[in-house]
């Protein structure tokens, strides 16, 4: 069975059709790269999955669970944890508030309490514990939003593009951090840099114009000459 | 100091300043300073309810006069049907609470500002209410009919003042606390970290409304009879929600603060510009916002931060 499983999609904007006819399976414990150009429909995808936003068609499953009806918060609280394009922190609140608004309630963590401040030296922001969130920079409040989506204790982690914005150094520090959570979490990552993030992924799937066009490996995605056309060719220009 | 040990170190100061001022009246303090310190207490109180739902979440009342009002009422009607204080006052907080659930079940579901306009419907709307309905006594208004010593409503109001401070005290500090404060940064972002922010207004707002309320029954007391345009004035909203904002949106020393030098300043301005202390109290609103931004309180705590080079505090104690 498939950890998510999201079946004849459809979403329309007002006349603009984002995503159309796609089918989405995310297995167990993979690294999922999710490519494209812009306005390709990843995003949407994941609002899609995460409960941001509701399909015009199509059902999403989640452990092989209809969740296609049930609120994000609801979806949060299943472990569906996500990251967003454009960082959203809680910005006057400090960075550990950030992490502590995540927590799931002591019931629902059975009693094991979580340990925030292995989770801020996991992305380097044990120093800033105090700090509130507005005075961080893109590449820390990047690294905050991944750490306080990890916070819920999600089984699945939805990236959008989280190395946007980023220095090469925290580019590679970045992906160093993504490689270690891999290990016990299934993720999905929306990536721009195409170059940077495809080695690391077990697979990938590459949207355009709302639609998947290719599927397959790291080695197929790169061979795929309708991926060359639509993205791979447009960014080696 | 620590976060726990500073919320410590407020609510013990808070309950020796209203143990103080709760003894005014046996202390032989003249009746003036007594009065000057129930209204200070009063606004406080009133303003912390506001700060509850508005100051914690972003989401702003224009409401909570009408809240008291609703509260006094209530009390009042029950004191009047003979019933002990202490149900008097539990029923006053309970009609504010049923009231705000009104107003929240609808208007909260929504994000922006439904809720505003919904709590600036519903102030307009109770009063229209209140002057028809016959159990509330029309426009002609509700006395209360047993005197009760002024020492009641007085030390209940002191007692409400410092506990609503303590309580959003603990309350900014907690996981609650800072999962409420996480939706008036950014309410998208709260609901993809399971934050169920419809409920969490809902529950917060009802908290406020009985407070509110309460503040209202005690008033009730204190001043012993309702007249409909007094109760439900648009103006007792209005100093709710300015009370807050001069002294410190979201935290539990900004009402206290503004309240302080709101009922200083009423009391200044009633003799050197009668009339007019509401116009002074929005140009205090006006230079609060334009030069601190967050209040005198967040002004101090981060001019004090700067003094000891140390990082900003982000929504001070
Ligand atoms: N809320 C919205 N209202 C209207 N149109 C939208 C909305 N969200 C997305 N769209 C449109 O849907 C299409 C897909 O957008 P989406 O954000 O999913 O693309 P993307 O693949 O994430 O692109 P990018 O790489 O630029 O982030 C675009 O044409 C976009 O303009
Ligand atoms: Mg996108």
């Amino acid at each position: 069975m498939a950890l998510v499983e999201a079946r004849a999609i459809e979403k329309r904007f007002s006349g603009v059709v984002a995503v159309k006819d796609v089918d989405l399976l995310v297995a167990e414990g993979e690294l999922l790269g999710l490519f494209g150009p812009n306005g390709a429909g990843k995003t949407t995808m994941f609002n899609i999955i995460a409960g941001a936003v509701r399909p015009t068609a199509g059902a999403v499953r989640f452990r092989g669970v209809d969740i296609t009806a049930v609120p994000a918060f609801r979806r949060a609280r299943m472990g569906i944890g996500r990251t967003f394009q454009v960082v959203r922190p809680f910005r006057g609140l400090t960075v550990m508030e950030n992490l502590m608004a995540a927590v799931p309630s002591a019931a629902a963590r059975d009693g094991r309490p979580a340990d925030l401040a292995a989770l801020l030296r996991g992305v380097g922001l044990e120093k800033r514990a105090n700090d509130p969130a507005a005075a961080l920079t893109l590449g820390m409040l990047k690294r905050l939003e991944v750490a306080r989506a990890l916070a819920l204790s999600p089984q699945l982690l939805l990236l959008d593009e989280p190395l946007a914005g980023l220095s090469d150094r925290e580019c590679a520090d970045m992906l160093q951090f993504v490689a270690t959570v891999r290990r016990s979490i299934t993720i999905v990552m929306v990536e721009h840099n195409v170059h940077l993030a495809l080695p690391i992924c077990d697979r990938a799937v590459v949207m355009d114009a709302g639609s998947i066009i290719a599927e397959g490996t790291p080695g197929e995605i790169r061979k795929n000459p309708a991926v060359i056309r639509a993205y791979l060719g447009e960014d080696a220009a | 100091m620590s976060r726990a040990g500073s919320t410590a170190a407020l609510a013990a100061v808070t309950v020796a300043l209203g143990a103080v001022a709760a003894a005014l009246p046996w202390l032989g303090v003249s009746s003036y300073v007594r009065t000057l310190v129930y209204y200070a207490c009063y606004y406080m109180a009133l303003g912390q309810a506001w700060n509850l739902i508005s100051g914690m979440t972003g989401y702003v009342s224009f409401a909570h006069g009408a809240l008291a009002g609703i509260g006094a009422y209530a009390t009042v009607i029950a004191l009047n049907a003979q019933w002990p204080v202490a149900a008097g006052l539990a029923a006053g907080a309970a009609a504010a609470g049923l009231a705000s659930l009104v107003i929240g079940a609808t208007s909260l579901r929504l994000r922006g500002a439904a809720f505003t306009f919904a709590t600036l419907f519903f102030q307009e709307l109770v009063l229209l209410i209140v002057r028809k309905l016959p159990a509330a006594g029309g426009p002609g208004g509700l006395v209360l009919q047993e005197i009760y010593p002024t020492s009641l409503p007085y030390v209940l109001m002191v007692v409400l003042a410092a506990v609503a401070t303590i309580a959003v005290a603990a309350l900014r500090f907690s996981r609650t606390g800072v999962r409420v404060l996480a939706i008036k940064h950014d309410e998208t972002a709260a609901v993809a970290i399971g934050i169920d922010s419809t409920r969490l207004k809902v529950a917060i707002f009802c908290a406020s409304a009985a407070i509110a309320g309460l503040v209202g029954s005690i008033h009730a007391i204190f001043v012993g009879s309702l007249f409909p345009d007094v109760v439900f004035a648009v103006e007792i909203s209005l100093i709710a929600l300015a009370v807050p904002l001069i002294g410190g949106v979201g935290t539990a020393m900004g009402p206290v603060v503004g309240a302080l030098l709101y009922v200083g300043m009423r009391e200044v301005f009633q003799v050197v510009a009668p009339g007019l202390h509401l116009t002074i109290v929005g140009l205090l609103i006006l230079a609060v916002v334009l030069f601190m931004r967050d209040g005198i309180v967040g002004a101090a705590a981060r001019a004090w931060a700067t003094r000891r080079r140390t990082a900003v505090p982000a929504e001070g104690g």
